[in-house]
């Protein structure tokens, strides 16, 4: 169980490095406390002291027998990483590419990817043409909507491939 | 009395054909939401958030109640006929749901839970109706140090107190306040942790953090441990109750009315604690005892049901009379008022009476409509259901995508979106709650503005917390909430161990 105690060791790693970064940025700001008694930076250094507390807890809890009171655990024992590489190039591919190609194909992209993923997850990953044309244009069936009424029933602004509002 | 007139002025703005649909797109919303696993009312709220910029804050704050109490009505559908429960509130639904559902009932328990949670919503929304105006009135007198009180006692109960560890939930916690210190501060101006970019200068974005946290991370989790998990229906029976049926169903929903109501109002996290204690009491009155956990007792669903709807309604109270959330839907909507430069607080009724009243209003209408979406439509959401899962996330994706896009127009992020749906897929792993990330985030700057002037009253002492009788209650009542149930479960732990 030496990974346990690695993994719930690095969690939390992750909580007293967020402190070290609250504690760090908070030196530079000034104590200006004025009439309000304790200044901007009071907030963020019982913030920063809270997690470094919580973080060296957090550490003694997990190489002293693992964090206490765990839920059962939720689903498979090992991740399934091909599907989430997929699911994530789905959702980076779509920030990267959302202001040049528009939001209704950049959304399909991400749909098409995604669904990939999660059939890839079941076990059954589909990489015919027959797969990606048909997820692609579910995609577009839903995204389509989702463009046409925040464009124009909402006039909130998205991104287009062309500027007509409906691509 | 004012209410009166105020309550009948709210009904005429929502009954407005506009409001009224509104209203039914958010009921239809939230049902689909309550029904649909992977996504809750917070989420769809949150992706929803980007209406606040063009539509008309009656409307949509309408529109979001709608959803609110929808998703408790759609989650017990999924309860019932999945082996899987939809909401936290509903998993007690399940236990006897399901039971009833194998045993060829599912159309009696989704009947006993519609109706019972019409009945629950009706009365508890009479209570809001009365109550809060009341409320509204002496909370008034409440200054800032007894505010600030309050919010660290919102705090301590979304993190502290249920159950599991108090270590892990002042963790979310502190990450929560962490998220909203960047940004400006309120008091001084003075630039907190941007690092020098320049989005960060409004502070993170709610929608972004909701939803990294709930649908991404949801949707992330899925395919990396949920791929294999298939889950049964039960078969659906036609939805009705036989006279004996409803003979056991109606004490049980007007219990669990007055059980859930007051965990409703005050400031202590999730809707698990009124449903469990529903449940229990149920169990106990009952004459027909043997049923509950073998065919499935109809009081086991009727109860937990009406109990969870009286407390989300009266959720509502804490949030518009005070300006507390109290879970984290209720800390999105208070997000949802923000974007309008509304403060929910006692001043509410008097500089916002006609948005508030139209919305207590069209909690009585919603109540309606979603009755007759529940019971006679329920075989449309029961089709839903069917939706396998790949289509069903990747579309939530799109769904998180238009939300977090439509707030600021920024690509970037949508990077940080995926970032956060990493942390939360983290959090969930680990068992970190949720809940305290998002309330610590939205409370937390207005905590801080309380605390401070606080202190200025107080000329920069910190003895103003206990030389005000409210504060100095509230100071009793947060180290009571923290310390008793520690010293109860020490005690029980000698008396096994003696015994």
């Amino acid at each position: 169980m030496a990974s346990v105690v690695v993994r719930q060791g690095a969690v939390a790693g992750g909580v007293l490095a967020l402190g070290l970064l609250l504690a760090g940025g908070a030196l530079t700001i000034p104590s200006a406390a004025g009439y309000a008694g304790v200044g901007p930076n009071f907030l963020p250094w019982v913030v920063a002291i809270g997690l470094l507390l919580c973080g060296s807890f957090l550490a003694w809890e997990a190489f002293s027998g693992g964090f206490r009171q765990m839920d059962d655990l939720d689903g498979a024992e090992h991740g399934h990483w091909p599907g989430f590489v997929w699911v994530s190039a789905g959702i980076l591919a779509n920030a990267a590419l959302i202001t040049t190609i528009g939001f209704i194909l950049s959304c399909a992209l991400c749909f098409t990817l995604a669904v990939r993923g999660f059939k890839s997850a079941e076990g059954r990953l589909d990489l015919s043409v027959r797969a990606w044309v048909t997820d692609a244009l579910i995609g577009m069936a839903i995204a389509a909507p989702v463009f046409w009424m925040f464009t124009q029933a909402l006039a909130i602004s998205l991104p287009g491939l062309t500027n007509t509002g409906w691509l | 009395m004012d209410v009166w007139n105020n309550l009948l002025q709210g009904f005429i703005t929502a009954g407005t054909p506009i409001n009224l649909l509104w209203a039914l797109v958010g009921c239809t919303i939230g049902t689909a939401v309550g029904v649909l696993p992977g996504i809750g009312p917070a989420t769809a709220v949150a992706m929803l958030l980007p209406i606040t910029l063009k539509v008309e804050p009656t409307a949509s704050m309408i529109f979001f109640a709608g959803i609110y109490y929808g998703a408790m009505y759609g989650g017990s559908t999924t309860s019932i006929l999945l082996n899987t429960p939809g909401e936290a509130g509903s998993m007690v639904t399940a236990l006897e749901g399901n039971k009833m559902a194998k045993h060829g009932r599912a159309g009696a328990a989704l009947a006993t839970a519609a109706i019972g949670s019409f009945v629950a919503g009706t009365i508890a929304t009479l209570g809001v109706t009365f109550l809060a105006p009341l409320i509204a009135t002496h909370a008034v007198k409440l200054g800032p140090p007894e505010y600030f009180l309050l919010m660290v006692l919102a705090f301590c109960t979304v993190s502290a107190v249920l159950g599991q560890s108090t270590l892990r939930g002042l963790t979310s916690l502190g990450v929560g306040l962490a998220m909203g210190l960047v940004g400006i501060d309120q008091i001084t101006a003075q630039v907190r942790y941007t690092g020098g970019v320049p989005e960060l200068m409004d502070g993170l974005e709610v929608v972004l953090v909701a939803v990294g946290l709930f649908a991404v991370a949801e949707a992330l989790y899925a395919v990396l441990y949920q791929g294999r998990v298939v889950e049964t229906q039960n078969t659906m029976s036609k939805v009705h109750m036989t006279a004996s049926e409803w003979r056991r169903s109606w004490p049980a929903w007007l219990r669990a009315t007055f059980i859930g109501f007051p965990f409703g109002t005050i400031p202590a996290g999730g809707s698990e604690i009124p449903t469990f204690l529903s449940y229990a009491t149920e169990k106990k009155l009952s004459p027909h005892k043997k049923e509950f956990g073998t065919t499935g007792a109809i009081e086991g669903v009727a109860g937990p049901e009406a109990a969870n709807n009286a407390a989300i309604t009266a959720t509502l109270i804490p949030l518009l009379t005070l300006g507390i959330p109290t879970s984290n839907t209720t800390a999105i909507l208070l997000g949802a008022f923000q974007n309008y430069g509304i403060n929910p607080g006692p001043q509410l009724f008097d500089s916002n009476g006609a948005l508030v009243w139209a919305l207590i209003a069209s909690l009585y209408i919603g109540n309606v409509m979603l009755l007759i979406l529940n019971l006679p439509l329920v075989g449309l959401w029961v089709k839903l259901l069917k939706i396998p899962k790949p289509p069903l996330y990747a579309g939530i994706l799109i769904f998180a995508t238009v939300g977090v896009y439509g707030m600021r127009q920024s690509a970037f992020d949508l990077v940080l979106l995926y970032a956060i749906g990493l942390l939360g897929v983290v959090m969930r792993r680990y068992s970190f709650p949720t809940a305290p990330v998002v309330v610590g985030m939205i409370l937390g700057p207005l905590a801080e503005a309380q605390m401070r002037n606080a202190l200025s009253i107080g000329e920069g002492r910190w003895d103003v917390f206990l030389q005000r009788p409210g504060a100095l209650f509230l100071l009793v009542v947060i180290v009571a909430v923290l310390v008793l149930p520690r010293v109860l479960a020490a005690l029980k732990r000698r008396r096994e161990a003696a015994a």
